[in-house]
């Protein structure tokens, strides 16, 4: 048998830092590691000090691919601690905020980051020399995600329309049946990205570990944005106690805290949302896990993917039907008045990567007293670690460069969200 | 209780894109990796009237920059960048006159390189005509709200340099 040394550091194509560590000696595994070394944020020590309605506005720096998400969770555990209620119409257009999220990124994911692995190219870059009509389309539907965003959050990316509240300011129902018409129009372009996709997907590892999958979950919604905790192992919890749920710890071959519940490990993610939910997605949503054969229970983390490809078709579909509601009840702007108090509030929201808690706490004047976040990236780190232990058995045979090829797209398909705090230039004059 | 945020106008439109954009990168919280944000804010507000261009944080967004290059004639980036000058130091170039140093930069959702990203956009035929990078170097990248002095007592230069590239 052979001798596998692979140390893969700052992994390519993946939002931040992660090394993949695994040695083996005549066929024997010694050491089989997913490290996670990036810097600390600090997120919970820069908002103490803070007033109430800041909140949304400093934590959406933690990422630039879902400050929609960490916005929307942080502006609702802000509501829940100060005991605000927001209007029905205030809720229908933060979701709608939220599916532009949603979109973009499962877009971004798939077509930016899987497709070239399921094409055998390096990036995106000269993946459109191999298939430039469906990066052309991928980009398209991007187009549309980015619009969307604009519209609800005031801009792509760090949102600025969101108050404890409500929304300093809602679009205009020409505004909306303008985006109607455009999201109608990417019902095509996405099944034609879904086929491609489907084209290559006999490239995606035939790999399966079973796990507790964790998720939001509703009566009668696919839900990204309400209802209670649930995990696939039956139990679930109502969001304000969370940190019961994630019982994070560190350990010592990670900088980033780790999470478990039932299991020594869960995971969380477009996967963990078909598997608690997949009754309830829109019918173009069924129809593009159908193509791909994902049922309700799937435990293969290369199928997260496909979930992906589902729920943005979902997300899509649902946008629509919203647009119709808002429409029908007519939009209104709306004055906020919020008079602050002391409390401690917690919320859930699905990001793209899963499910995102938030919680804080303020005193009688609405100033932050202390607050905890816990990224949906941190809860996969050892369900990724137990896959790799899986994984590297099951496949070492075919060779080092087959092994961290597959660790690699392993890593990858959970799109992990590491360390988003820089995006500085670094540059020689030539 | 600490500093409250300014706060942002809030303009939201699907309308035509305007000819021109201003672009600045980078994170607020990490001290003088904010410079692209603090400055195209302050090019904002002054620089308001300025007809046919649009200013923009776009933050850490990555790849979404593709989408704010399409259908521009020219953009203009200001970012935070390492380039071995003195701190403070601002250096005015376009793509084809830097190559990348980044360690890391394969393509990513967020560590995204920048010139990689204006490479897609050409390979994509949606790139600028021209594309003009406005790059300080740092004094200090760190966990901070604030730009550092020696950035911070610079700004009104940094402005009026890009102020008037824009009226070119």
């Amino acid at each position: 048998m052979s001798t596998i040394d692979i140390n893969v550091k700052h992994l390519t194509r993946v939002e931040g830092h992660g090394n993949i560590v695994v040695n083996a000696k005549e066929g024997k595994v010694e050491k089989v590691e997913w490290q996670v070394p990036e810097a600390p944020r600090f997120f919970e020590a820069m908002i103490r000090g803070r007033k109430y309605d800041d909140i949304q506005t400093i934590v959406s720096r933690i990422c630039g691919i879902c400050s929609i998400s960490h916005s929307l969770v942080a502006t609702k555990a802000v509501e829940d601690a100060l005991d605000i209620k927001v209007s029905e119409q205030t809720d229908m257009l933060r979701l709608l905020m939220h599916y532009s999220e949603q979109l973009q990124s499962h877009v971004l994911h798939v077509g930016y980051l899987v497709a070239p692995d399921l094409f055998g190219a390096p990036s995106v870059v000269p993946l459109v020399g191999v298939a430039p009509d469906a990066v052309k389309t991928i980009i398209g539907v991007h187009r549309v995600a980015n619009q969307m965003s604009e519209l609800l959050a005031g801009r792509v990316t760090h949102p600025i329309t969101l108050i404890p509240g409500g929304l300093s300011q809602v679009p205009t129902e020409k505004q909306l049946r303008e985006l109607q018409d455009l999201l109608k129009a990417q019902v095509a372009p996405l099944v034609a990205i879904v086929e491609v996709v489907l084209s290559v997907a006999a490239n995606l590892p035939a790999f399966e570990r079973d796990t507790e999958y964790v998720s939001l979950k509703k009566d009668g919604e696919y839900t990204f944005y309400h209802g209670d905790i649930a995990s696939t192992d039956g139990t679930t919890k109502p969001v304000s106690e969370w940190e019961s749920v994630a019982n994070e710890y560190v350990i010592e071959q990670s900088t980033a805290k780790w999470a478990k519940w039932n299991r020594d490990a869960y995971a969380v993610g477009a996967l963990a949302r078909f598997n608690n939910n997949a009754e309830l997605i829109s019918p173009l949503g069924k129809k593009v896990a159908d193509m791909f054969g994902l049922k309700k229970g799937c435990c293969s983390p290369f199928m997260n993917n496909v979930a992906q490809l589902a729920e943005a078709a979902h997300v899509v579909e649902h946008s629509i039907e919203l647009i119709d509601k808002l429409l029908t009840k007519g939009v209104k702007p709306e004055k906020v008045s919020v008079t602050p108090k002391a409390g401690k509030g917690h919320a859930a929201v699905e990001a793209p990567r899963g499910i995102l808690f938030h919680s804080y706490e303020f005193d009688k004047d609405g100033i932050c007293l202390g607050g905890n976040l816990c990224i949906p990236t941190n809860q996969n780190h050892a369900n990724i670690q137990k896959d790799f232990e899986k994984f590297v058995p099951q496949f070492m045979d075919q060779g080092e460069d087959v092994l961290r090829q597959g660790l690699e797209m392993l890593v990858r398909s959970y799109d992990p969200c590491i360390s988003c705090s820089t995006h500085y230039l670094d540059v020689k004059f030539v | 209780m600490l500093d409250t945020l300014p706060r942002r106008k809030v303009c939201i439109s699907m309308d035509k894109k305007n000819e021109t954009i201003v672009i600045g990168l980078g994170n607020p919280l990490m001290a003088d990796e904010g410079i692209g944000n603090e400055l195209v804010e302050l090019l904002k507000s002054t620089s308001g009237q300025c007809s046919g261009v649009d200013f923009l944080d776009a933050g850490t967004g990555g790849i979404s920059l593709l989408y704010h290059f399409e259908e521009r004639k020219k953009a203009i980036i200001i970012d935070c960048a390492f380039m071995d000058q003195a701190p403070g130091t601002i250096k005015r170039f376009t793509p084809d006159e830097v190559e990348t140093a980044k360690k890391l930069a394969h393509l990513s959702l967020h560590e995204v390189d920048i010139l990689k990203v204006i490479q897609l956009a050409k390979q994509l035929d949606q790139c600028p005509e021209e594309i003009i990078f406005y790059a300080i170097q740092p004094d200090k990248v760190e966990q901070k709200q604030h730009l550092s002095k020696t950035l911070r007592d610079k700004l009104p230069q940094y402005a009026k340099q890009i102020q008037t590239e824009l009226e070119k």
